[in-house]
């Protein structure tokens, strides 16, 4: 098959020794990055972007395929290991492996995250492998008016299903697709939004967005209100070759592969993204188990299904965004950006025009999920110590980070203003609970809906049901419809399951004002 | 932009003396009230060339609608009593009160360091960043907060600026280090 043998191809760029250094650093710095507490995968990936200024693309890519796999396992170690509340996309794993952290076997919950993440990542790979070009395939033929119902699709999933508010995601959105107005309008050369600002001509940068968001929003956020005393890590003291006993094998393999049925179609439809998948397993494998009681106590199960399902999640996201360039989260959104920096922009024209870099950026995912697994089950003892760094010293970091990837963008001055004020725009979005992952989203799609949508009035002469009457529009919006209901049934379901969970085990996992 | 902000909150206080009207969620509401606003006033001031079909007016005017209709929403939802629901984090005390003084610090370290960055270099700037923020969060001895930030700022000095030659301004303290690259 024709798309093997581009495959092998790509196993043998992705497998040249210098290239090997690049996914082996990139899955390096983005599990230190991803376990460091308070950082996400979305805040990780956007404070290596400044990798992307000396990086030739597909070193860079390759590396990023690395940061992504490395951030999305990084924070599992976290939730288990670290004795507060996680993120709430690991809130589950959260639960379990900190209970079996608590019970002296962390260095089990550690291992079947691990593994359960080799395997979910390297089956959703193959799932990519195969899925990928036929999508790519198909889309080549898509127009205008289809792109804008993808589109459309995109905005309105990421809005309503990100975030715990419909509306709060909408404003979100709103924001972002307003502040990438912001500047010269390609078509007709007019000025838009600048107040007349020169630095505003050319644009607001995503980059600054991204970073202002993620890293100077947060880390307000989290400055705020900041956890001082003692940190709190749970010690792992097993060594690594008496991680999982023979019970724990056979009890982890099924939720691993359930976990990466659940994670990877959910990955690639956009539908509020690892999340529910977590959730979804969590909640499969609470059902399915012999050990119920165990449940809310430290079963491996509920540690290795949603683990196993996040990370298939993580890759199923890579579908949509290689294929259509169609960003689902924050994450893929960043990623999309690192394309962008290179002038390459995903979708059927890349897989036709780039194949090598594609396939190359593919092989690393398999590369990449190795080096992830011979990393993290010898390197736990580090990964313990970062979860250690005094915070003052960490959030002062990643500012430090965040004004430097600002400034090397153009080596201008107004860049670090633009992020101070993006920051503290994040942070009173975070405050009053606007999530902030349709915000970038919107931004990033933004420019592109308007492209296509001007194309399409374009050939219509201006008339807007050019819009809906075109089978695969129509379907499509027929199929939004179904998934923002889809969507929101399943956050309701979600929330109060894990009210239920919570009050039942009575652990404090939100405060009591909050549920 | 202010009258619509002045005028509603004026009302808020007047409709609801409770204490724990969420003063500040509805600012915020608010003001993306007036971005909605601003969006939608400033498409009648983009200019549209003769003859242009699907003009660069379209898209704003589709952006304004999505930013006035959700701001209306979000509005309508905290005055009936809908609060926002704010994500947790493992550095996050729940118990604390927001730390205004914290976050004046750290963000007027964001701005010494945009102010100095080209005056004494890249290196220095980023160490008073990197001290300033260690010191408003409380880390226990400040000076080694300066120390750690001179070494980490150095490092990404020499690596990116020296070895792969983005060009970071050195600053006159450490001119003669930028030479030997």
């Amino acid at each position: 098959m024709d798309s093997w043998t581009l495959l092998l191809e790509g196993f043998a760029t992705a497998l040249q020794p210098q290239y090997l250094v690049f996914a082996f650093l990139g899955v390096l710095v983005g599990t230190a990055v991803g376990v460091l507490p308070g950082i996400g995968p979305a805040m990780t990936v956007a404070l290596l972007l400044p990798l992307t200024y000396t990086l030739d693309p597909t070193a860079a890519l390759i590396t990023f395929a690395g940061i992504y796999y490395g951030g999305m396992y990084g924070g599992s170690t976290t939730s288990i290991l670290l004795n507060t509340p996680g993120e709430s996309a690991s809130i589950v794993t959260a639960i379990e492996g900190n209970k079996m952290a608590k019970m002296g076997r962390g260095a089990a919950a550690l291992a079947t995250a691990a593994i359960g993440s080799f395997v979910a990542g390297t089956i959703a790979t193959v799932g990519l492998t195969l899925l990928a070009p036929v999508l790519a395939q198909f889309a080549v033929n898509l127009g205008p008016a289809d792109y804008v119902a993808l589109i459309v699709i995109a905005f309105i999933t990421v809005g309503a299903l990100i975030g715990s508010s419909v509306p709060r995601g909408m404003l979100s959105l709103g924001v972002g697709l307003f502040l990438g107005l912001v500047g010269t309008d390609t078509l007709t050369a007019q000025q838009r939004y600048t107040l007349g600002l020169l630095p505003l001509s050319d644009g607001i940068d995503i980059v600054l967005v991204a970073v202002g968001l993620f890293a100077v929003g947060e880390t307000l956020y989290i400055a705020a209100r900041l956890r001082h005393g003692g940190i709190d890590v749970i010690p792992v003291t097993r060594g690594w070759r008496s991680w999982m006993t023979k019970s724990d094998w056979k009890r982890s393999w099924k939720p691993w592969l359930r976990g990466t049925a659940i994670g990877f179609p959910i990955g690639t439809i956009p539908a509020g993204g690892a999340d529910v998948a977590t959730f979804l397993s969590y909640a499969t494998e609470r059902k399915l188990s012999r050990h119920k009681s165990e449940f809310g106590r430290g079963a491996i199960e509920g540690v290795a299904g949603p683990e196993s399902a996040n990370n298939a999640a993580a890759a199923g996201v890579l579908v949509p965004l290689l294929t259509l360039g169609l960003p689902t989260t924050a994450t893929a959104a960043i990623i999309l950006v690192a394309f962008q920096a290179y002038g390459l922009q995903p979708g059927p024209q890349l897989f036709q025009n780039q194949p090598a870099l594609v396939w190359a950026l593919v092989a690393s995912l398999y590369v990449g999920n190795v080096i992830l697994i011979i990393l993290n089950l010898p390197l736990v003892g580090m990964w313990v110590k970062l979860l250690q760094i005094p915070r003052p010293y960490l959030y002062a970091g990643i500012l430090l980070f965040a004004a430097f990837g600002a400034y090397a963008l153009n080596f201008a001055v107004v860049d670090i203003l633009i992020l101070a004020i993006i920051g503290v725009l994040g942070y009173f979005m975070r405050r009053y609970g606007y999530p902030v992952a349709p915000l970038v989203v919107g931004m990033i799609l933004g420019p592109m809906g308007e492209e296509y949508l001007r194309k399409a009035l374009q050939l219509s002469q201006g008339d807007l049901t050019t819009l809906f009457v075109q089978p695969f529009a129509a379907t499509a919006y027929i199929v939004l419809a179904l998934l923002v209901a889809g969507g929101l049934w399943l956050r309701r379901r979600q929330r109060r399951y894990e009210q239920a969970l919570t009050a039942s085990i009575a652990v404090p996992i939100r405060t009591d004002s909050e549920v | 932009m202010e009258t619509p902000i002045l005028g509603v909150s004026g009302r808020a206080e007047a409709t609801r003396p409770d204490p724990r009207v969420p003063l500040g969620e509805l600012v915020f509401a608010l003001l993306m009230l007036a971005l909605g606003v601003f969006a939608l006033v400033g498409v009648f001031t983009i200019h549209v060339p003769v003859g242009v079909k699907a003009g660069p007016t379209v898209f704003p005017l589709f952006v304004s609608i999505i930013l006035l209709g959700s701001a209306v929403a979000v509005l309508v939802n905290v005055l009936r009593g809908k609060r926002a629901e704010v994500e947790e984090g493992e550095d996050i005390d729940p118990d604390a009160k927001t730390d205004w003084l914290t976050i004046a610090k750290i963000v007027g370290a964001v701005v010494a360091h945009l102010l100095l960055i080209d005056i004494v270099g890249c290196a220095p700037a980023a160490t008073v960043l990197f001290g300033v923020v260690a010191w408003a969060l409380g880390a226990t001895r400040w000076w080694l907060a300066f120390v750690i930030g001179l070494v980490v700022s150095l490092v990404i000095q020499v690596v990116f600026a020296g070895l792969m030659g983005l060009s970071l301004p050195w600053g006159p303290a450490l001119g003669w280090l930028g030479e030997v690259f």
